[in-house]
């Protein structure tokens, strides 16, 4: 009886969560940036489909010494010219609202060259790896990995008591 | 509400991490053996909660449903909501591993009060039921902003103003978890009153 009374409660609380989740945005920070014709071009959001507006971006050197800054605009976008006289790897740090940050490193040496078409289609796969949501099989193994936690905790009190 | 990696200082993390191993190692001694269950059906739906985003005009906001977790679990809920926010940092990359200590003070702690606070209400009528579960939904959520914000605030930051900017943001959070932990606890001890503890039949 209380096994099928939890399969209620399952198919009443969780079911319907992995519905909706195809219309929901993720709830991860990212930022993805790119070298161009001596601009470096960025793309703030949450997850892939809200973009992070209005968010301030901080450039900072290995030394941690802020180089430039700047706002997002309505698309989540913001570019900038290379800073002159770095000699140093970038880091953009995106500030999305209190306790949410992400970062993205830029290698010094993209920097002074122009990227071969092997570096844009790996960028652009670590983009979409970012912005990948997740999907219902992931969901449904994070709720397995919890029933399975659960029966470990049940075996290991019925063995101590 | 979950903190993203490299915002919060070495300290805050260390003194989060410590009190949510207290708090695990706490919480596992408090579960019952029969309810293990229960403490992982509350686990699977927080974890998935964070997923339902409700659209209210140009935010979106997402459930967080610690409030209806540590209701119904009290102690248990520090170990159920560290294991759906290890999930939800390695599967979904939400929050992070550094940061875990500090999200799950920050979420459970306030869980473990509503279940003091509000569950002798529960059962009493049906009103008083939906009320337990609407202010655990609300007051966690709130309890939870003010203690985001004194995490912030460690880690160098105005705690006036972000506290302010904190829980106006989490205003229709409150709201909506309010209502959907209202919801759900009266149609619970409706359909399947065991899961509530200390279980009354609602007249």
């Amino acid at each position: 009886m209380q096994i099928k009374k939890t399969l209620i409660i399952v198919f009443v609380v969780v079911i319907p969560a992995l519905i909706f989740i195809n219309q929901a945005f993720a709830h991860k920070v990212i930022i993805f940036a790119w070298v161009e014709d001596g601009m470096i071009y960025t793309e703030s959001s949450f997850g892939s489909k809200r973009k992070a507006k209005g968010c301030a971006i901080t450039v900072v050197d290995e030394k941690g010494m802020v180089i430039h800054n700047g706002l997002t605009d309505q698309e989540g976008n913001y570019s900038f010219k290379i800073p002159e006289n770095v000699d140093s790897d970038l880091v953009l740090e995106l500030e999305a609202g209190v306790g949410h940050k992400a970062q993205w490193r830029i290698p010094k040496q993209e920097l002074d060259s122009k990227p071969s078409e092997q570096d844009v289609s790996s960028a652009m796969k670590e983009k979409e790896k970012l912005e990948k949501e997740p999907s219902v099989l992931i969901i449904i193994t994070g709720i397995a990995i919890i029933f399975l936690l659960a029966l470990g905790v049940r075996i290991f009190k019925r063995k101590t008591s | 509400m979950h903190i993203s990696e490299g915002v919060l200082s070495g300290p805050v993390l260390a003194s989060g991490a410590i009190l949510a191993l207290a708090g695990t190692g706490l919480g596992l001694k408090h579960i019952d053996y029969d309810r293990i269950v229960h403490v992982a059906i509350l686990a699977a739906a927080f974890f998935v909660a964070s997923l339902i985003h409700v659209n209210i005009g140009p935010a979106s906001v997402h459930l967080i449903l610690n409030g209806i977790v540590g209701l119904l679990l009290g102690l248990a809920a520090i170990p159920a909501i560290l294991t759906a926010l290890l999930l939800q940092a390695i599967l979904f990359q939400y929050g992070g591993i550094t940061t875990l200590g500090v999200n799950v003070v920050v979420m459970a702690v306030p869980a473990v009060l509503a279940h003091y606070l509000f569950l002798p209400l529960i059962g009493k009528s049906s009103t008083l039921t939906f009320l337990a579960g609407f202010l655990a939904g609300f007051f966690s959520i709130l309890f939870s902003s003010i203690l985001l914000a004194l995490a912030l605030w460690f880690t160098d930051q105005n705690f006036f103003e972000t506290s302010l900017v904190i829980i106006t943001a989490y205003i229709p959070v409150m709201i909506i978890e309010g209502i959907v932990t209202g919801f759900c606890v009266a149609f619970l001890l409706k359909v399947y009153p065991e899961i509530i503890p200390k279980r009354k039949k609602c007249k």
